[in-house]
Formats: C-alpha cells, structure tokens, sequence
C-alpha cells in the first residue's frame, strides 16, 4: 500500500506540471481567441453624411488622431468634447474645448448637457449629428458576438485543474506530517467545492467567462500547498481566508457594475486610504524592519493591502475628468502621501509597488511619458535620500549581486532560496518535501523559491507566466471597454501584481535588491490574499466579452427592450 | 477611449521586464545551478553541512567513499584511505581539491533536469585505480612527495598520491605539516633538470642548425661573471647527448641563444604558467621569471633552477603530449568521461622529443633499472636551496597495452633517477603487471 502511494506520488511529481502548462494554455487561449467584437452606442454622423460609430460609453471628439472622432481642422482643440453614456443609456456631452466652444443644437455648452438621439452638436464651426443606438438595435448587434468560453469549455479546464489539486493532495497523503494530513486533504477538498461553487454562480448568472478566476484559483492552489508544508497548522485559516477573498471579488465587482456607484465612493475611499495610513503609522508593529502590520481584536491585518484596492479605485478615472489638472493634481498629492506613508514605516517593497502603479495610472491618465520620467527621477532622488537615513535599506543595496559573498549574513536568504530552488529541477522534490521551508520568510518573500524546490521550475514559471497572461488579456480587452474607468484600473491592477511578482521572485534570487513583498496569491498573508482577489475585481470589469464577466451587464434582450 | 487604450500597452512593458528577468535567471540557473544544488545548506543533500548523499568509487568498484543515512564512511582499508586521501577528500571538506568537494554535485545526483530529486544519491566512479594509489605510497615510502600516472591515450588519471598524508577515518591521527595539500595538482616546485623537456621543445622548433651543433661542457661555464655549474663534464657532445646527459652548459647555452621572450612564450603555452582544469578542479598555476638577455638568471632559467616553479600535473599534460605526436587528451578522474584533446606541441617536435627521451633511458638511465618496460623519461634534479635536491622522475611507457604517462616526485630525494626514478619504476611494474 505504501509503496503504491509512493509509486503514485513519484508519477504525479511528474504529471503536475503537465497540468499546470494544460490549465495555463486552456486559459491563454480562451482569452486571446475569439474576435474582438467591438460594441456599438451610438452614432456621429456628419454633414457629408460620413457615419462615425461610438465604440465606447467615453468618446473624445477632437483634433488629435487618437481621439475617437477625429475632426481634423485648426479650429478644434486636441480633445475637444467628451461624449459618456451612463449604464442607463443615457448620453452627456461635456465641453473640454477651453476656447473653440462646444454647442448642442445652436446653444453653447456650459459644462455638459444631456444629450440626445437627433442633437446636432457644434465643436467651433463642425457640425455633427448624434444618434443614439436603441437597446432593441443593440440586443440585435449583441447576438452577433462571439460568446465568452465559446471555444475552449471552462468547466473542462476546471476539471484539469481540479486534477492538479487530486494530485497534490496525493503527494502530501505521503510527504504531509500525520498530525495534518486530515486537514490537509480536507483544505484542498474545501478548494476544489469552493472554485466549483464560483463555477456555478458563473454559470446562474448566465456567464461563460472564467479564465481569470481559473488562473486565479490555479495561483491560489500553489499557495495552499506552500500553507500545508510551511504553516499547516494555518491551513483553516487559509481557505477561510480564501474563501473570505473570493466573497469580497464578487461583492466588489458587483459595486464596480454602476460607475455611478464607484464615482460616489471615491472621495470616502481616499479618505479612508489616509486614515488607515495614519493609523498604521501610529498603532503599528514592526516585524522584520517594517512597521506595517496593525492588530486589531486579534487580527493582525497589513492595512497596506487594503490601501492597494483602494489606491485604484481612487486612481482611475472616467473620460470627463482625465483631462483636468485639478483632478491630476490631487490623485499625484494623493499617490505621494501613500508612497511616502509607507517609505516611512520602513516597508520599501510596498512603496515601490505603490510607485509603480501610480507611474502606471499617471501614463494612462496623462499619456505623457516626460511626466513619467520627472516622476521616476525624482523618485530616484528621494530614494538616495532614503538609502542615506536608513542603513538597514542601504545595506539591502549593498548585498544586492553579492550574496555567495556573505552566506551566513546578509545573503543567507538569497542563497538559501537559489540552492533550493536549483535543487528542485525541473520538477521539484514533490509537495512538502522540501527544506526552505524551515528558513525564515520562505512562505512569504522567498515563495518562489519553495516553488521551485517543491513544485519544480516548470509550476513556478507557469505560476509567473498565470500573472503575465493576465496582464495581456487586460491590455487586449483595453481595446473594446466601455469606460476609461475600467481600463484604468484593471491595467493599475495588473501592474501591481506584475510589479509586486518581480520585486518577489527577482529579490529572492538577488536579480533585483531584497525588498520582501508577496508574490500574489501565493505567498502567505491573509490582507494579500484578500485585497489581490479584490484587486482581480478590476481586472474582470475590465472583460467586456459578451457573457465574460459577470461586472459588465448583459445586454437587455430585443423582447425585453421592445417591452 | 483610443487613447486609454493605445497607452494601456504600458502594462506589457512591466510584463517584458519580468520576462526579461526570467530569462536571466533560467541563464543563471543553467550555469550556475550546479554550484546552487551542493551549497552547503542546501538540506536535501548535505546534513549540517555535510554531504549526506552518494558514493564514491574507484575504477573497480572499490568504495572510497559513502555518504548514507547519515553516515559517512571510508575504504574498507586503511592503506586504500591514506593512498587516496587527497585525491578524495574528506567530509569536513579539508582537501578543496578532492572529489568529495569537486564532484559534489554529481554524487548528490544534480542535473538540471530533475534537480537532486533522485532519491539515495548516486554512486560516482573515479578513473583512480586504489590498489596502484597504494602501492605508489608504499614506493614513496614515507618520503615526502607525490605519484602522478595517467593513460595518455583515454587522459585517464590511474594513480594520483601525495605524502604527507592521513587517515581520513581515524580523526585523533596527528598530522604533518601540509597533510591536506595534494602536491599533484596544488602544489608548485623547482622543476630542475625535467624543465630541460620545455627548454628543448623550444631549441627544437627555433634553432634550425640544432642538429648540427655539438655542445663542449667542461664542468661550468662563465655567464657575465658568474660561474653555471654542471652535473659532470660531459666533453663534446650532440644535442640528444646534452639532453641524456642533463647537460647544464649547454642548456644554458641553449637558454640563452633563445632568450628570455622564447622562453616565456613556450613556459606559458606549454601549459605551464597557467591554472588547469581538471575536470572541475583548479590546479595550481606554475611560474617562470624572464631574466635580462645574456644573465645568468636567464641561463639558469632554461636549466629549471631560478625561479622556475611548476605544477606536477602541468609536466604530465606535457609527457602525455609527447607521447601522443603532440596532442593530449586532457585528463580526467571520472571515469567514462572525456574533458576533450588540446594540442600542445607540433608532431614533429613532439616525436623528436620522444626519441631522445627514449634514447635518456637506453643510453643513460639503463634499461635494467627499468626491465621489461620501454620508457621513454627524463630526470630532474632540482636544488632548492638548503643542500638537498627534489628527486623527479617523468615520462612514459611506449606501449599501446600500457600507454602510461608519469611524473614522480620525491621531496629533497637527492638524485632523480636513484630515487624518484625507483619510486617510478616500482608504481609503473604494478600498473603494467595489475592489467
């Protein structure tokens, strides 16, 4: 019997990763196939009768090329006017022209106006009239697109990765300490009814997409099984937490369906940012160096996590206020209070993963890559600053490229996470085999590392390349969203896990400076694991597929409209 | 909207860094995963730093070393640990060069396939023959001084030994001075006359009268003002003569018509300024000091004295050279391994230089106190300074059953062919009687 077990274990070793890349290319290609339908709301028709389509709910009509509609004449502005429709059809016209005018039937805009099917809009001297799309001609268009998870089934591709979790809690039945093993197999059991129960409301919700969740759970096994090796006595803890994150993905992404909704919150959620900042700054405990962990009736929480979720919400914006200084101006006050909050606490890692998604959000909003370098450099400059007031940073800078220099000090970490990760092979020493583990912050800083031993380099690159498809399925749908708001934050989301992975897995194997941030979904850490499944809301509105996501309402149907 | 969208591909910048930085490190781990794997914390295959894993073996099977259930254990005898000890190496890792440190990662069983997945370690056969290590340590007898021989046709390496030496299994045994040192492959000496080997490859390819010229010695010879001493007086005689008879006038006659420039260069590209590889293993890099032109410093430089100093391993790359028309496999001590063929000399030198060290034996050493071998050697004598002289003995056998080359050193041993020649006689007679 035991030798059958190990028989087993020693194959599923082999087979893991096969799942993993099967699970992995079953998403890729879900996501990137299909067409890229665009959705049209209205129409702009001009006085040579040439039609302009409206492919979003944010239009910018102006000069420029990129705008949507581009009027290529000396008297209108780069972005001229801001056309938006709201999740009840309705359309406003907002005059951004500064100058030139914008007029809606002969009357000139103040601001915005209600805007409606037949209007003539006047930008200086062109004309163009509006039309509106019906809801029974868009129900129409809707049929035509092609259908989320049409191509590639998700519930088959759940099943593959429900065989990667059997597997797992196969080779844990052998490596598992007796004491655990009962949770252990009841943990991963918990998983597979919770994924399969996400499936479900998916699918009663009469949606079809579900690759990012997939990727998402596929992330969330590897971090259980680093729970049942390194802390198994936590592994209650995590999937309640887990199950905690998954809850908070729907409910926020069910916030984030109405814009008009999240426009209301954004003032309260900055707020709220700086308050928890200064709380932390206040109440907080330092553990390793880094004073960002609160405690509060028992629970330790990292309000940092939090912050991140919120740091979007606030960052993103909608069409009509992009273009405003006094908006930019707020959100860069906003960034440096957060970014220079945590620098003070002493937890570099977050405040660089803030850094970077602020020079993500400023790019998208400005479209000015000066603005991005002024940022970089004087970041720069502020962190020479920082590395002159705190030695225990700089000397994080000086062991950086140096650790077999310095073994048994400062590169102890490093050098631990690459010889167990170079002895893990390809394939790993199987789940729970390893011995990273027993060294400090390996479940968490060093993750990929325990990874590599446990899993093997092919699980762990595959875990990285999860993050990446990500990225690339958000920058795919930019082209085809209705709201900048949405485009905004899913790609500010991405970027912070991307950056917070990099920082994560190139510190710990001295490619980059060891800065200790987690490396999503994965690594330990209840605020994580939550504010990342949150930050996975941002990303899922961003889906505009027809049936991908549940945060983007369907189309009413032709009868419904008709009614 | 075109513009958010246009300027959302900013998230695939940060995505290309992070594929970027992948790469660097897949690269690293390709090239370095080895050194990551035998760490060592490393605790899938070392225990408090220890190698837990493997076992080390020599060409017959025979176990030199073992690591298993936290264990460590030696050869079964005594006299097998002692001859082998610098060639093995022990668990505390006191000889840097031994197999335990230098093939570490193979007897943890790393590749990067499979990492050290593989459970139990591995067994790793050295080319090592322990029965010929043995009775090489039993001719050196105590002395101080090392046995180096290789197949020069396969570049095994048959009988590697140094003494002082200890037993690896018995921790309490009181230890000479430079025990853990392997004076094979880590140590530097005065080479004395064997230099002539390197002088003449030289003279060879850059006087072309060489075979026209004789050589008048009459005991010394005057450079600038200071009086060259030789070994005898050897009258007049050839060039092949000079050479059997270790004729230190006229080497340094030779030495300095080719001056110091010459003599650097083929120092140098004969391998012998230079760390090796042997295998994983560095080996000690020689060293050879250019005298001003018509000094007796670069006089003394051609005959091996100044301050000539070479690796022993670096004169057996040489003698297997000449032994093979100029091209070495280059040796290894793993077993079914081959480190690739590096050409040394051009053939006709190499075959020139063969003859004559042939010729050394059967009209100068004596072929009895060799019998039934056809040697092709020469000796060194090699003063050091205090009196006493090291004894060296290097060469090889012309024999395709036995294609052995050899360098044998016996530390302040005096006259090389009465000792060191000895030593080389009795390890050679085993190695050709044990096939």
């Amino acid at each position: 019997m035991e030798d059958l077990l190990a028989t087993c274990a020693h194959v599923a070793h082999f087979l893991l990763p096969l799942l993993a890349l099967i699970v992995l290319l079953r998403c890729v290609r879900s996501m990137l196939s299909g067409r890229a339908d665009p959705e049209t709301w209205g129409y702009l028709v001009t006085p040579e009768g040439q039609v302009r389509p409206l492919l979003h709910w944010e239009c910018i009509i102006g000069r420029s090329r990129s705008a949507d509609v581009t009027l290529p004449f000396s008297d209108v502005a780069g972005v001229h006017a801001v056309l938006m429709r709201n999740d009840r059809g309705e359309w406003r016209i907002h005059d951004l022209s500064r100058g030139g005018g914008v007029f809606l039937n002969g009357k000139r805009v103040e601001g915005t106006e209600p805007l409606v099917d037949g209007d003539i809009i006047r930008c200086t001297t062109h004309m163009l009239k509006f039309a509106a799309n019906t809801d029974a001609h868009r129900a129409i268009q809707e049929k035509r697109r092609a259908v989320a998870g049409w191509r590639v089934s998700p519930a088959a591709t759940l099943f593959f990765l429900t065989l990667l979790q059997l597997l797992l809690v196969l080779e844990f039945l052998l490596s598992a300490d007796p004491a655990y093993r009962f949770n252990t197999i009841l943990a991963f059991f918990a998983l597979i009814l919770i994924e399969w129960l996400c499936y479900l409301l998916m699918r009663t919700m009469d949606r079809s997409g579900f690759e990012v969740e997939t990727l998402a759970f596929f992330l969330c096994t590897l971090g259980l099984s680093v729970c049942a090796t390194a802390t198994p006595a936590e592994l209650t803890r995590q999937v309640v937490l887990l199950l905690a994150g998954v809850v908070l993905f729907f409910l926020f992404g069910w916030w984030l369906r109405d814009l008009s909704h999240v426009k209301a919150l954004r003032w309260p959620a900055a707020l709220m940012s700086l308050a928890l900042l200064a709380l932390n700054l206040v109440a907080a405990q330092e553990i390793f160096g880094a004073r960002n962990w609160i405690t509060i009736a028992g629970f330790s929480l990292q309000p940092s996590e939090l912050i991140k979720v919120a740091f979007i919400y606030v960052g993103a914006t909608t069409l009509d206020r992009m273009f405003r200084s006094r908006s930019i101006l707020l959100f860069i006050a906003f960034s440096a209070v957060c970014v220079g909050g945590l620098a003070l606490m002493g937890d570099m890692g977050a405040a660089l993963v803030f850094f970077a998604t602020f020079l993500v959000i400023a790019f998208l909003r400005s479209g000015s890559i000066a603005t991005v370098l002024l940022a970089v450099t004087s970041a720069v400059m502020a962190g020479m600053l920082v590395l002159s007031v705190k030695p225990y940073v700089a000397q994080r800078f000086q062991t950086w490229g140096h650790v077999w220099q310095d073994v048994n000090g400062a590169g102890y970490q490093q050098t631990r996470a690459m010889s167990a990760a170079a002895s893990g092979g390809l394939f790993g020493q199987g789940a729970g085999s390893g011995w990273l583990k027993n060294i400090v912050a390996a479940n968490t800083d060093m993750v990929w590392a325990m990874l590599c031993e446990e899993l093997g380099l092919i699980v762990a690159v595959i875990a990285i390349l999860a993050i990446i498809a990500l990225a690339i399925f958000t920058v795919k749908n930019a082209a085809r969203n209705r709201s900048s708001y949405y485009v905004i934050a899913a790609c500010a989301a991405v970027t912070m896990m991307m950056v917070q992975m990099g920082l994560n897995v190139f510190g710990s194997l001295d490619i980059l400076p060891f800065t200790g941030v987690t490396f999503p979904f994965v690594s330990r850490g209840g605020s994580s694991l939550i504010s990342c499944w949150m930050l996975l809301s941002y990303i899922k509105a961003a889906d505009t597929r027809r049936g991908g996501s549940f945060i983007v309402k369907a189309a009413k149907s032709g009868k419904e409209a008709a009614a | 909207m075109n513009k958010v969208k246009r300027r959302a591909m900013s998230a695939l910048l940060v995505a290309a860094l992070i594929l970027c930085g992948l790469g660097v490190y897949i690269v690293r781990y390709v090239r370095h995963g080895a050194e990551w794997a035998t760490f060592a914390a490393n605790s899938s295959v070392y225990i408090s730093g220890v190698l837990a894993t493997g076992t080390l073996t020599d060409r017959n099977g025979v176990v030199l070393a073992r690591a298993a259930d936290g264990e460590h254990t030696y050869a079964d005898d005594a006299a097998v640990r002692r001859a082998c000890y610098h060639a093995v190496g022990d668990y505390a890792g006191n000889v840097g060069t031994g197999a335990l440190v230098a093939f570490s990662s193979q007897l943890a069983g790393y590749n990067p396939i499979t990492g050290t997945y593989a459970s139990g370690g591995h067994e790793v056969a050295l080319t090592l023959d322990s029965a010929l290590c043995v009775a090489a340590q039993e001719a050196l007898n105590g002395q101080k001084g090392m046995v180096l021989l290789s197949n020069y046709k396969t570049g095994e390496i048959l009988c590697m030994t140094s003494n002082p030496t200890t037993d690896p299994a018995d921790e309490s045994a009181a230890l000479a001075d430079g025990t853990y040192l392997n004076r094979c492959i880590n140590s530097t000496f005065t080479p004395g006359s064997i230099f002539k080997l390197i002088t003449a490859a030289a003279a060879i390819e850059n006087l072309p009268d060489l075979d026209s010229r004789t050589f008048t010695c009459s005991g010394s010879i005057d450079v600038a003002g200071v009086t060259v001493t030789c070994s005898g007086v050897h009258g007049t005689q050839n060039f092949e003569d000079a050479l059997a008879n270790s004729c230190n006038v006229a080497f340094a006659q030779i030495a300095l018509e080719l001056g110091g420039d010459t003599l650097e260069r083929y120092v140098s590209d004969l391998g012998f300024t230079d760390a090796q590889k042997l295998d994983s293993i560095t080996t000690a890099a020689g060293s050879f000091t250019k005298d001003a032109a018509g000094t007796p410093g670069l006089a003394w430089s051609g005959i091996g004295q100044f301050e000539d100093l070479i690796c022993p391993y670096s004169m057996l790359r040489l003698v297997s050279a000449i032994a093979q028309g100029g091209a070495l496999p280059e040796p290894t001590l793993l077993l079914d391994n081959t480190n690739g063929t590096t050409t040394l000399l051009r053939a006709a030198t190499a075959d020139k230089l063969r003859d004559m060290m042939s010729y050394n034996v059967y009209s100068h050493y004596g072929t009895d106190n060799f019998p039934g071998l056809n040697l092709c050697a020469k000796t060194g004598t090699a003063e050091v300074g205090d009196g006493t002289s090291h004894s060296w003995f290097t060469g090889f056998l012309l024999d395709d059953a036995h294609p052995y080359a050899f360098v044998v050193l016996v530390e302040n041993g005096g006259g090389g062919l009465s000792v060191a020649g000895r030593v080389a006689n009795a390890v050679l007679q085993r190695a050709v009687s044990s096939e």
